[in-house]
């Protein structure tokens, strides 16, 4: 395999006197469509908040690309081109959809500082806001408030602002949480097609969704990685399946 | 969007008009109107617009006026910085300070950062009647305009012209900015400064530069203050100005971008009509505002706004009579107020018991209100306030029954439409 574009070493995560991360160990590689699985509590979303800068860790470290990032801020995380989403849909709800997405797509183009120009001369942001809405089938709901549109709608929304930067290792937390059947179908498709060429970290409680679309997962339980292989060596993988699978596998 | 250009237009012809028709004094309320207008748009980007509800505005303020009354006193008019100009210098001072204000003030959001605001407002209160060289301690710091263009800028009417013209060129430059790129990320600090770190925004950056920009134009309100009094003492720096800023600009409504302007230019207004005419001004601008907030939190141009929609929706001719009904009840309930508000402020005046204890036969004269003798004693005297009281009551509940059955109508008319349109379906 190539060289990993995340990795964590010993990473570790109190709050307080409670270790909710406990030595985590784990590489991503470049491409790959990672899934993160585990119970209730085992700190996966707290993993999440470690590697994108919303929570700096207790000890450990955390490369990516070869640098070290554990320090950083998380403006400065997403710059070198690390993305997330969130377990909660986090976006801006009295924008408009194209506006909430324009936003996420203005940072790549260096505008953010600029008081000068009016936003509409620059007919490149729009466009390619116009291009993401499309791939993200939210272009018929562009004038919509973000607040108004449907959950699934929503997470797709935030999906393509995780996307607008172009990223090259992308986070999603939990995006297929609270979704129908249909739904979640959908969404998956959407994830394969729009994270295609990019690295994948997904945390997802649907394990129908985890074992179709990741190449490989890891199960983490109680703040440590208890086993990472491909779907099939986690299947068959005895301590998995005692300590988290168990009869979800066996039926 | 067309009508509102034609209102627009209509508006500022009206203001470039306005020295024709006015007084004196009049003119001079305007200019102050126009100054209060430009101090509440700047302060709503920082508020409205970015989310940080600043508590310590007039800080900005005074600095661009004390900046501009130093500028007028060094360049005497003359050279780089003519009068018309003069402003600018208020403009930097109030870039400057808000840079570095704004720098520790932005590190936190929400009720920190008011209280980071008020302190360094207060801060500069408190220090500036010590610093006589900068502020010139009690009597302040004054100068004199020069004529600069061929323009003497002796009389009202330049005066107004003058601040005419950088009021509405500040006002366009805002309503420009928040249509770059930094400005609609201004809204997005409003709504979700936490999700824009996450799409790669330095959101500490962002808002202290949203807080310099807010307090440069807050500096130019100041510097044009300073053009037209030529002078000011620290008196300027007082939270009085603070709190006034704040409720302009939600009396107006944030949400809209002129509302805090309407807001300011109306209570600048008020506070210039009824200041003459009555002694508790300052009482009726005070329940004025409680009564704005309590009943219309959207502020003026919210309530302007609902009733586009309403009269969208239900129609002129339907919504006419509920808006009198509303509109008789408010005023029936004023003028009851003002009524018992003026006459006791006028029996427990100094005045009026020198009047009584002079002649002690009449131990209760008659108070002379609205044209009309009133004694404390009579009956009339209180059941006339108590009895309009009651009939703006009465008022309120005949508006509140039409306007639910309005709602109730409307209702009816589309569950009807739905069940035809089902019929015609099946």
């Amino acid at each position: 395999m190539n060289a990993p574009i995340l990795r964590l070493q010993n990473l570790k995560k109190s709050f307080a006197e409670t270790e909710i991360i406990r030595g985590v160990e784990l590489d991503i590689f470049q491409g790959e469509r990672h899934a993160i699985i585990g119970p209730n509590g085992a700190g996966k979303s707290t993993l999440f908040h470690l590697i994108s800068g919303n929570l700096k860790p207790t000890s450990g470290e955390i490369f990516f690309n070869a640098l070290r990032i554990e320090e950083l801020a998380p403006q400065e995380i997403n710059r070198r081109g690390l993305a997330r989403s969130f377990q909660i849909t986090n976006i801006f709800p009295k924008l408009t959809v194209f506006e909430n997405l324009r936003l996420a797509v203005m940072r790549r183009h260096g505008l953010h500082y600029t008081f000068w120009r009016m936003l509409s001369k620059v007919p490149l942001v729009g466009h390619e806001t116009d291009q993401l809405l499309e791939r993200v089938r939210l272009k018929a709901r562009s004038k919509t408030l973000a607040g108004e549109l449907s959950y699934s709608e929503q997470r797709a929304l935030e999906i393509a602002m995780t996307l607008a930067c172009d990223p090259l290792l992308i986070l999603l937390d939990e995006p297929m949480a609270g979704m129908s059947h249909e739904e979640t179908d959908y969404m998956v498709g959407l994830i394969r097609e729009l994270t295609a060429g990019r690295t994948l970290i997904i945390v997802e409680h649907d394990m129908d969704v985890v074992f179709s679309l990741s190449d490989r997962i890891s199960v983490l339980v109680y703040g440590q990685v208890l086993a990472t292989g491909t779907p099939e060596q986690i299947r068959n993988d005895p301590k998995v399946r005692e300590a988290y699978l168990g009869e979800e596998v066996g039926a | 969007m067309k009508s509102m250009r034609f209102w627009l237009l209509v508006g500022a012809t009206l203001l470039f008009l306005m020295p024709l028709v006015h007084s004196q004094s009049l003119l001079n309320a305007s200019i102050q109107m126009l100054i209060a207008a430009l101090f509440a748009c700047a302060f709503n980007l920082l508020c409205g617009q970015g989310g940080m509800l600043s508590f310590g505005h007039a800080a900005y303020f005074g600095v661009g006026t004390f900046a501009t009354l130093h500028a007028m006193k060094a360049m005497g008019g003359v050279g780089l910085l003519p009068t018309p100009l003069m402003p600018l210098a208020g403009a930097v001072a109030g870039l400057a300070f808000g840079i570095i204000a704004g720098w520790f003030a932005t590190k936190r959001s929400g009720t920190y950062f008011a209280m980071i605001t008020l302190a360094l407002a207060e801060l500069l209160h408190a220090l500036a009647p010590h610093l006589k060289s900068l502020f010139g301690g009690e009597s302040g710091v004054s100068t004199m305009r020069m004529p600069a263009w061929g323009i003497s800028f002796g009389n009202s009417t330049q005066l107004y012209y003058l601040t005419l013209v950088w009021v509405l060129t500040s006002l366009g430059l805002l309503y420009l900015f928040t249509h770059t790129p930094l400005g609609r990320l201004t809204f997005g600090l409003r709504e979700n400064s936490h999700r824009l770190r996450f799409l790669g925004y330095d959101v500490h950056h962002l808002r202290v530069l949203i807080f310099a920009i807010s307090a440069m134009f807050s500096g130019i309100a100041g510097g044009l203050q300073a053009v037209c009094n030529e002078s000011a003492n620290y008196v300027v720096f007082e939270s009085h100005l603070s709190a006034l800023v704040v409720l302009n600009a939600y009396i107006g409504g944030v949400s809209v971008f002129l509302g805090p302007a309407l807001g300011a230019a109306l209570m600048t207004f008020f506070g210039y009509a009824v200041s003459d005419l009555s002694r508790s001004w300052l009482l009726y601008q005070g329940a004025l505002f409680v009564v704005v907030m309590m009943f219309l939190p959207t502020g003026l141009t919210g309530l302007i706004s609902s009733w586009n929609e309403s009269k969208a929706q239900y129609g002129l001719v339907r919504l006419l009579p509920v808006a009198i009904l509303w509109l008789v009840a408010v005023l029936l309930l004023a003028v009851s107020s003002v009524f018992l508000v003026e006459f006791l402020q006028r029996m427990f005046s100094q005045d009026y018991r020198a009047l009584a204890l002079a002649n002690p036969a009449v131990p209760w004269p008659a108070i002379t209100l609205f044209g009309r003798p009133w004694f404390p004693g009579g009956a009339t005297t209180w059941l006339t306030p108590i009895l309009i009281f009651f009939a703006g009551c009465w008022m309120v509940r005949l508006a509140k029954d039409r306007w639910q059955a309005l709602l109730d109508d409307a209702d009816v008319d589309a569950s009807l439409s739905e069940a035809t349109g089902n019929g015609v379906k099946s």
